[in-house]
């Protein structure tokens, strides 16, 4: 606890980029095409769905969009000299005497935002290509649909990268999840898409309140929620003692729920798995590449609020390094590909949210980079595969697809990204994986010795489950079946479609992509005693810069945790790579050399009664669904019904109809006095004259009784 | 005068129906209501109040001097707004009842342009009994347009919507009177009905405890008409049985009338008695945003559903308006337009669907993607803004209050408040609520698989999927919904100055009264001690 101690009090502190530096750029206006294109397209694809266009027009306007977003992001790249913030037209303002919330639709370019754009719309332009032909079979019906939202994605992607403050942030987190819904809940005829889309939608939702109310801690703290005012506020309060209060350390713990929502973390990551229900493109830019690693961004923008509670950080690592084990275990047990890819992004972002918390946020976007590319290859293919075999993504009814014509490709680029996922030694992911796991030694805090043999041993599961998938699909002996979307063919005489010219050039590309991923961790550092390559070098001019490898974050010799008495770094290269050979061997020999020992050993299982639970709760991905749906959602809904029972019978019902009646009882009551007797009313008559003679005799008598009893009771007080 | 001209210009045209035929009387209504939300675009373009505190367009015009009674009208920039939603909203209903009414067209024409001159009525009136007329008089043709025109219930509803509400501001009434009768008093026997010398008067002259009292009659007509829990069960009765254009003016700007008078009249004439009733005003808005939201959850009935939604949303409102402080109070004005446009437009997708299937249960209707695509845009879309979707206008105006219910801390430096943290962290839950229940019916309705309800004919005059006239109707609820997502700083300047003055002796009071509390503190711990 002692070395984040230290660790807490020294980030702030560092030279920071100065302010001066910070300054408007009106002659990058431009930039924000990199936000209209998307619109532009999502518009022009609503005039298509207007006309009913039934060619391929909506795909190559949303290609041509999202290329051109790509050029413009580039060339900001490339005239990038510092942090600028590009002002497009006010939003949401209000002022009084003395103060003000303003939120303007404005851009904050620095190198993280170019870092995360460079990908998103690299991978953009490259999936809608893929999804140009992938959705061929919904030409006129879905697929200017499709491409609407993908454009919509990009929007809302780009507003939450780009944005300059909490506001545009929040714009964007809220538009990629409703872009999320809308391509999820795709196939909408479906019950399972529409659930998964409203599931995912909800389950962010709880996200997104952390984030509200992050904000609004945030504005009454600060004072604004533009990102370079916090930042600049940050460091001068490091010195203020008295600067604090519960308020305030409650920020990151609100900014982590929104992150661990949309990242799909413990307790929330159970939307992702469902989501694999949209189209397989969307599976690999929004669920796998880009979409989810937005939590990841949102904590290394707001870093340094994270050193505002001494437990942030470590809570943030304790929940990715769990999330990694407990989805790597369900994935291992899955037989659909998809989902077992869906459950490895939740890993994955897990050792993403490790790193975070172990303070390096280097580590931690390396390996969204990286992710990016292999995780995107993996999805394509699984999305070719489902392509070809009519929906097929069972991988124990599929086998040896390497030796049929026209899946070559689909095959070895697989295994580039099954050999990057699984960390195999120089690959991109072996790279990235190795930064984080590194870090989680050499940092101290709370278990995090712990945490990082267990984020070992998650790495021998990935290896083990990755390759499952390929041994079982693309070796072996030549066998397959259709899926059940068959578009009118017959099953029996059901022939694989192999996929064609887009698919396979997109699938190279990326996987290229993937094995190149690996070269930014080698290139050479500007900056001074900064090491990491290119990737650290465009995090160090963003508020991230404190957990980057060689600056000055504890990094002294006394403070330098080890690994068996080795240097964590080190060692790591070979700990990790063993932990991936053992991960692959085991998965050869039970799913490729002796298929049938993996059934036996879960016959085995299954049938002994202490150990049944084992693969059965694994299998039913250890009943969390179950869990909240039983703990949460249904004592919610028992609580609406009683409400509206509660609603209906005692406030309606009972209290307010029963006062209308009231007139009506009372009246019954007194309806036996009006009986018609004239000698009945003339008694009432003269008792009532009476009563009124007699109050106005004692007048003065009662009212002075009332004041007494006043005086007595207001003097007893 | 054009003020006077644009009130009663309806009222003529209603006039001008009962001699016509009854195919023309739609077109007559359109075209006058049209007229006047033309002459309201004029009128706004023109209007010299934007972004200050005072009252434009005064007309005053003699009524009962002795009674210090005059026929006061003119706007303030909020009351504008409003006015501006009611004459955009009248022609609109006017416009999507076309096929929706077919017994007795005439009068119901004639109800709807009545009921907006009672409206503007209310939203312009200077006078205190002008504004108790009009507000009582909306009551009218609001029950003969349930009671003739509604579902099957319609009598029970018409009745209880029109006792329920009619109660509540009775007691408003005497508590106004109560008002103008101690102004009386402390004036030697002038009597005045001036909104703003009874305000001036009621906000200094009178004691806390007379304050309490008022406030309280005041929220009793207030806060039914809004509706607060607990006297909101009128409003689900009343929304399922009304016709499509009813639900629509009944949650476009009936509710709204509940919120102005709050705005009006409670915030400017009892501030030392608000100060200390605000967190019972605010937890009762966050029980009811909780309360509705969950019983939404459980509905079958759509449009049952959109009407607990409203009870939801207005607690959002009322949240804004107790803030005390200009966001909460900007954001709370926003929000009655907000909700008058976006819940309208789900009124009027839920009447299409009803004049194509005759049943809004989501047990027996769904998946009707397939069927009317155009339709489900809108659905969808409308449904994303009552969620509060950044980039539509819901989210401006819920985030605004919750905001300025998050700072209305008693220590916060310019407008100091009595609510906080805690109440904007419950009320947020209201956001996931939202989502639930709205995206669940939208899941039912729209997306899975085409369900209809057995003995289903093809309507014979309707189109399987939305007319022109219908997406006529709701294209331009849609547009503003996406201006003022992008664009709110337009309307939060115009209205800046009104707020400020409603808020002005605010900042004083709360700071006494946190004096006041201190001061006990330390009395009771000498006692102690």
């Amino acid at each position: 606890m002692n070395g984040l101690m230290q660790l807490i009090s020294m980030p702030i502190g560092m030279p920071a980029v100065p302010i001066d530096q910070i300054i408007n750029a009106p002659q990058f206006a431009w930039a924000g095409f990199i936000l209209w294109l998307p619109l532009l397209s999502l518009i022009l694809c609503g005039v298509c769905a207007a006309m009913k266009v039934k060619t391929k027009l909506p795909a190559i306007i949303t290609i041509l969009s999202l290329a051109g977003a790509f050029v413009l992001t580039a060339m900001l790249f490339l005239n990038y000299e510092g942090p600028v913030t590009i002002h497009l037209f006010d939003w949401i303002q209000s002022h009084w005497s003395d103060g003000a919330f303003i939120a303007n639709f404005a851009l904050y370019v620095d190198s993280l935002t170019l870092l995360w754009m460079l990908f998103v719309t690299g991978l953009g332009t490259l999936i809608a290509v893929y999804a140009s032909e992938y959705m061929e079979h919904d030409l006129g019906k879905g697929y200017t649909r499709f491409f609407a939202g993908v454009s919509v994605f990009l929007f809302a992607m780009g507003c939450l990268v780009m944005g300059d403050n909490l506001l545009m942030l929040y714009l964007g987190w809220e538009g990629v999840g409703f872009a999320s819904y809308w391509l999820i809940g795709y196939f909408y005829t479906k019950p399972s898409a529409v659930a998964a889309a409203k599931k995912a939608f909800i389950v962010n939702r709880i996200g997104d309140l952390g984030l509200a109310l992050a904000i609004y801690l945030i504005w009454s703290t600060f004072g604004s929620v533009q990102y370079d005012v916090i930042t600049t506020a940050m460091e001068s309060h490091q010195h203020d003692a008295a600067f604090g209060g519960w308020t305030v350390n409650l920020i990151p713990y609100l900014l982590m729920l929104a992150a661990f929502g949309k990242s799909a973390q413990l307790p929330l990551y159970v939307w992702l798995p469902d989501a694999m229900e949209g189209p397989t493109p969307v599976s690999a830019l929004i669920h796998a590449a880009t979409m989810v690693t937005a939590g990841v961004y949102l904590i290394i923008r707001t870093y340094p609020l994270f050193f505002l509670d001494d437990y942030a950080l470590p809570v943030v690592a304790w929940v990715g390094g769990l999330t990694a084990l407990l989805a790597a275990t369900i994935g291992m047990a899955q037989y659909d590909i998809k989902r077992i890819m869906a459950y490895s992004t939740v890993s994955q972002l897990g050792y993403m949210f490790l790193g975070l918390g172990v303070i390096t946020s280097f580590g931690a976007a390396y390996h969204v980079f990286t992710h990016a590319f292999f995780k995107a290859v993996l999805f394509l293919t699984c999305g070719a595969i489902m392509h070809g075999f009519a929906g097929q993504l069972d991988l124990r009814k599929l086998s040896g697809l390497r030796h049929m014509k026209g899946w070559k490709i689909v095959s070895y680029t697989m295994l580039i990204g099954c050999l990057c996922l699984a960390g195999f030694p120089l690959t991109s992911g072996y790279f990235s994986k190795d930064a984080i796991l590194a870090e989680a030694f050499v940092t101290h805090g709370p278990g995090f010795k712990v945490l990082g043999w267990i984020a070992i041993f998650t790495a021998g599961l990935t290896a083990y489950y990755t390759f499952r998938v390929w041994f079982r699909v693309c070796c072996g002996e030549k066998m397959y079946e259709a899926g059940d979307e068959l578009h009118g063919e017959d099953p029996a005489s059901f022939h694989p479609h192999a996929p064609r010219i887009a698919i396979n050039t997109v699938l190279v590309i990326v996987s290229i992509g993937a094995v190149l991923a690996a070269v930014p961790y080698f290139t050479e550092n500007t900056t001074e005693g900064l090491h990491g390559g290119w990737v650290a070098e465009m995090v160090n001019d963003s508020p991230g810069k404190h957990g980057l490898p060689g600056m000055a974050h504890g990094h002294g010799e006394d403070h330098h945790g080890s690994i068996l008495g080795m240097d964590p770094h080190k060692a790591m290269y070979y700990i990790s790579a063993t932990v991936g050979f053992i991960g692959i061997a085991i998965a050869f020999f039970f799913h490729l050399l002796n298929r049938k020992a993996a059934d036996k050993v879960r016959s085995k299982l299954l049938s002994s009664r202490t150990t049944r639970w084992l693969p059965t709760a694994m299998e039913h991905k250890w009943y969390v669904d179950e869990v909240y749906i039983a703990l949460i959602r249904s004592p919610l809904w028992i609580t609406g019904k009683v409400f509206a029972l509660f609603d209906k019978y005692i406030i309606d019902m009972l209290i307010v109809n029963g006062t209308a009646a009231m007139p009506r009882i009372i009246a019954k009551w007194f309806a036996p006095l009006a009986n018609g007797s004239v000698q009945s009313y003339g008694v009432s008559m003269v008792g009532g004259a009476l009563l009124v003679g007699l109050l106005m005799l004692f007048m003065p008598e009662i009212v002075e009784l009332i004041q007494y009893v006043s005086a007595q009771s207001g003097g007893g007080q | 005068m054009s003020l006077w001209l644009l009130l009663l210009l309806p009222l003529v045209g209603a006039c001008c129906i009962f001699p016509a035929r009854a195919p023309l009387a739609k077109w007559i209504a359109l075209g006058t209501s049209m007229i006047v939300f033309v002459m309201s675009i004029i009128m706004a373009v023109q209007f010299q109040c934007w972004g200050t505190s005072g009252i434009c367009l005064r007309s005053p015009m003699p009524w009962i001097n002795s009674l210090g009674l005059t026929l006061d009208i003119g706007v303030d920039s909020v009351g504008m707004l409003l006015v501006l939603l009611t004459t955009l909203l009248t022609p609109i209903c006017i416009w999507g009842s076309f096929t929706a009414v077919s017994k007795r067209r005439r009068e119901y024409y004639a109800w709807l342009l009545i009921l907006e001159t009672a409206m503007l009525g209310v939203f312009t009136a200077q006078d205190l009994i002008l504004f108790y007329v009009c507000f009582e008089l909306t009551l009218v043709p609001m029950f003969f347009l349930i009671a003739i025109y509604g579902g099957d219930n319609r009598a029970h509803a018409s009745v209880k919507f029109f006792i329920y509400t009619f109660t509540g501001s009775l007691i408003a009434l005497a508590g106004f009177v109560y008002v103008a009768w101690q102004y009386q008093v402390a004036s030697f026997g002038t009597w005045s009905f001036a909104i703003s010398d009874l305000t001036a008067f009621a906000s200094t002259q009178m004691t806390s405890t007379e304050q309490a009292w008022v406030l309280l009659a005041l929220l009793s007509g207030f806060a039914v008409k809004i509706p607060v829990f607990p006297v909101h069960t009128w409003l689900p009765l009343a929304h399922t049985e009304a016709p499509t254009a009813g639900s629509v003016i009944l949650a476009g700007v009936l509710l709204k009338l509940g919120t102005f008078g709050v705005y009006r009249f409670v915030l400017p004439m009892v501030p030392e008695a608000l100060v200390v009733y605000t967190p019972l005003i605010a937890v009762l808005a966050i029980i009811g945003i909780l309360y509705a939201a969950l019983i939404c959850w459980v509905q079958d009935d759509i449009k049952k559903l959109v009407a607990y939604s409203s009870v939801s949303h207005l607690g959002f409102c009322v949240l804004g308006l107790v803030a005390l402080n200009p966001i909460g109070l900007e954001g709370s004005v926003l929000y009655m337009l907000n909700h008058g446009l976006s819940t309208g437009a789900l009124f009027f997708l839920i009447g299409m669907m009803y004049e194509r299937y005759h049943t809004r249960d989501m047990n027996v209707i769904g998946g009707l993607a397939k069927k009317m695509p155009v339709w489900s845009v809108f659905m969808v879309f409308f449904v994303l803004s009552s969620v509060g979707l950044p980039g539509l206008n819901g989210f401006v105006s819920e985030f605004m209050c919750l905001i300025g219910t998050f700072i209305s801390t008693p220590d916060a430096e310019s407008y100091p408040g009595v609510l906080g943290p805690c109440y904007a962290a419950f009320a947020a839950l209201g956001m996931v609520l939202a989502a639930m229940y709205l995206l669940i019916m939208v899941g039912k309705v729209v997306f899975g698989p085409l369900r209809e309800p057995e003995h289903h004919h093809e309507h014979h005059v309707l189109s399987t999927d939305l007319s022109a006239r219908e997406i006529g109707v709701l294209a331009p609820l849609a547009a503003l919904c996406i201006w003022i997502g992008v664009q709110p700083t337009i309307l939060t300047d115009a209205m800046r100055g009104s707020i400020e003055g409603v808020l002005a002796p605010y900042p004083a009071i709360v700071e006494q009264l946190e004096l006041q509390e201190e001061v006990a503190i330390v009395v009771e711990e000498e006692q102690n001690g």
